[in-house]
């Protein structure tokens, strides 16, 4: 399983597949930044990014709300909430989006792919260095 | 009688995208995640974090 963040996810199920992204396994994203895309859909904040998302088709929309998990899927959170609360609590004041990613990248390879060194985060990076997890920016 | 490789033509699949996307979403999605839109996606994201103080940091961690 490799763990993506929403670029690539987002990237993969429009058939815009990176070179650096490895295809030999299944997808994941987890839940919170599924929940990212999803707020980006349902709740629009004004702005250019609203009006294209708005011109999506339903159909299209729907590759984003139930993907197929073929192209990726999403991360069962439950299984993660153990290993998160621990992350959270030994590095102090992380939120669930960084902790959950965290303990994806422990339970999945001791990687993290991210789709913009942007959407990486200082806080992220130093604590996966740390725990040794890999983040790859795969363009 | 010839053999099909289930692992490639899964893989070839995968590379493909979701089906159910139609020309003009695959349009929208690289302007959000290569094209123009990059910087407004990003700050998008960025301020569910600020927003939500469940899901990011508290206000004293700057997380970029």
């Amino acid at each position: 399983m490799i763990v993506v963040d929403e670029y690539l996810a987002v990237r993969v199920l429009s058939g815009d597949w990176p070179v650096a992204l490895p295809d030999t396994e299944d997808l994941a994203l987890p839940a919170s930044r599924h929940w990212r895309l999803l707020r980006r859909l349902h709740g629009p904040s004004g702005g250019q990014l609203s009006q294209i998302l708005g011109t999506l088709s339903a159909r299209d929309r729907d590759t984003i709300r139930f993907p197929y998990p073929e192209v990726f899927s999403v991360l069962d959170t439950r299984p993660l909430l153990d290993e998160a609360a621990q992350i959270a609590a030994r590095y102090g004041g992380l939120g669930w989006l960084i902790a959950e990613t965290l303990a994806a990248g422990l339970t999945y390879g001791k990687a993290l792919y991210f789709g913009n060194e942007r959407n990486v985060g200082r806080i992220l990076h130093e604590i996966a260095d740390d725990l040794g997890i890999a983040v790859i920016v795969a363009r | 009688m010839s053999t099909v490789d289930l692992t490639e033509e899964r893989r070839r699949r995968r590379r493909a995208g979701d089906p159910r996307l139609s020309a003009k979403g695959r349009e929208v999605l690289a302007r959000i995640t290569t094209g123009d839109l990059q910087d407004e996606f990003q700050e998008a994201l960025d301020s569910d974090l600020a927003s939500d103080p469940t899901l990011g940091p508290g206000p004293d961690i700057d997380v970029t």
